[in-house]
């Protein structure tokens, strides 16, 4: 699916949008060894942590999208150093709860169509 | 695509029509008829059966027509749908032997517009022992080039194995890193970088992920909970060798610190999603080989080794 898609359905905010990439898999996780350890690559992942060692995180694991959710602060140079590596930063008003179900519920309907 | 590309792809596939026999290729399920048949009786097996025409056959097997939903309409058309086949079925039938390339089969198919043939025993034989279609050669296709590919796969995942010279070339200059306490802004900066030397060499993805996750946990270590330190990620024997060195104050009790969940991580650290307790357990579950040395007075070593050549 269309990271475009997930943003339009989920009324995410872009804070930075680089690539509309292809998302097939999430994970939602605030731990970054646990992140580290579980998240699959190119995956799309939901997190309060919006600070510069998420970049660096999803760096290492190829991750190219991260929500934040509840609102968090980002601040300017986690945008700056997203921008740098490419990777997609959004954001909702919504917990990690409510947009891990709407994007999992997506993904469903996804694949029951193929 | 481009015009190589496609020209490439063609060679493997020409090649293999000409090596694949027709016997290789055919459904041995014959469905055929005897003469004495009505037109309607085999167009209700054509329906059941999704098929496009059906060879007659004599007592012996011999071929002697062919009936084809063309034929069908025909007879619809005509009036005879309820007559018996013998008068009208077309006797002169295209058929293929059966130690012929599929090559030829193709041709035969194309030049006579045709959807299937009836395979005889051999050339002078009207025996049928098969049928073949398109579609019959395009499975037994995609089933030899799969074997092909599976074949490639396995050589690629011998290739991984780096080339002893430079392995050796390359053990010759490990990374080094000073890794400061305390310092969240630089953190997994040893990962990032011990990630593309290692895409560089062409390890395979997997191990480079393994390889990634016990830098990125033994520098977050020396970074939350020392006075500071280094890493070296060195190339030995087909292993990554990662050693993690820091200024102290050392691990009291080692065991403990690698029990999932254990953590001494202040409340601050945690806030920012650190210092889980899943550090050392983390380690030591993607490296093949964990060491650590730690003393209250000089610090902690840790070394981890990860094969590079076989996967986990």
């Amino acid at each position: 699916m269309k990271l475009s898609k997930i943003i339009d359905k989920c009324r995410l905010e872009k804070i930075v949008f680089c690539t509309d990439c292809e998302v097939e898999n999430g994970y939602c996780g605030d731990l970054m060894s646990d992140v580290m350890a579980h998240a699959e690559a190119e995956c799309i992942w939901i997190t309060i942590q919006a600070h510069k060692n998420s970049i660096a995180v999803a760096l290492i694991k190829d991750i190219k999208s991260i929500v934040f959710t509840n609102n968090v602060m980002v601040e300017n140079e986690v945008i700056k150093k997203a921008e740098e590596e490419k990777i997609n930063l959004l954001r909702t008003n919504k917990d990690s709860f409510t947009v891990c179900g709407e994007i999992y519920c997506m993904m469903e309907a996804e694949t029951a169509k193929d | 695509m481009s015009a190589n590309y496609s020209k490439e792809k063609l060679t493997l596939v020409s090649e293999l029509i000409y090596e694949i026999k027709v016997k290789e290729a055919m459904s041995k399920k014959v469905i055929f008829f005897k003469e004495n048949t009505t037109f309607r009786e085999i167009q209700l097996k054509l329906k059941e059966k999704k098929i496009s025409g059906v060879p007659i056959l004599d007592n012996v097997k011999n071929i002697i027509g062919i009936v084809t939903i063309d034929d069908i309409i025909t007879a619809f058309d005509k009036g005879y749908v309820d007559k018996k086949i013998t008068d009208y079925m077309s006797r002169d039938v295209i058929t293929i032997p059966q130690n012929i390339s599929v090559v030829s089969a193709i041709h035969k198919l194309e030049r006579f517009r045709v959807g299937r043939l009836p395979v005889t025993e051999s050339s002078d034989s009207k025996r049928i022992v098969g049928v073949i279609t398109l579609s019959d050669i395009l499975n037994r296709l995609l089933i030899v080039v799969q074997s092909i590919a599976e074949k490639v796969i396995d050589k690629e995942i011998k290739n991984t194995q780096i080339s002893h010279d430079l392995m050796k070339s390359i053990a010759e200059k490990p990374l080094r890193f000073e890794v400061k306490g305390d310092d969240f802004n630089n953190a997994g900066r040893v990962a990032s970088i011990t990630k593309k030397y290692f895409q560089n060499l062409g390890v395979s993805k997997d191990i480079i992920r393994r390889i990634a996750i016990v830098c990125y946990e033994a520098e977050m270590n020396i970074c939350l909970h020392s006075l500071g330190g280094s890493m070296t990620i060195q190339v030995r024997d087909n292993n990554a060798v990662i050693y993690a060195h820091d200024k102290g104050p050392g691990i009291p009790d080692v065991e403990l610190a690698l029990k999932p969940g254990f953590t001494t991580a202040s409340e601050k650290i945690r806030a920012l999603g650190f210092g889980a307790g899943m550090g050392l357990p983390n380690i030591k579950h993607y490296a093949d080989k964990l060491e650590i040395k730690s003393s209250l007075q000089t610090g902690t070593e840790l070394k981890a080794i990860i094969n590079l050549g076989v996967k986990k």
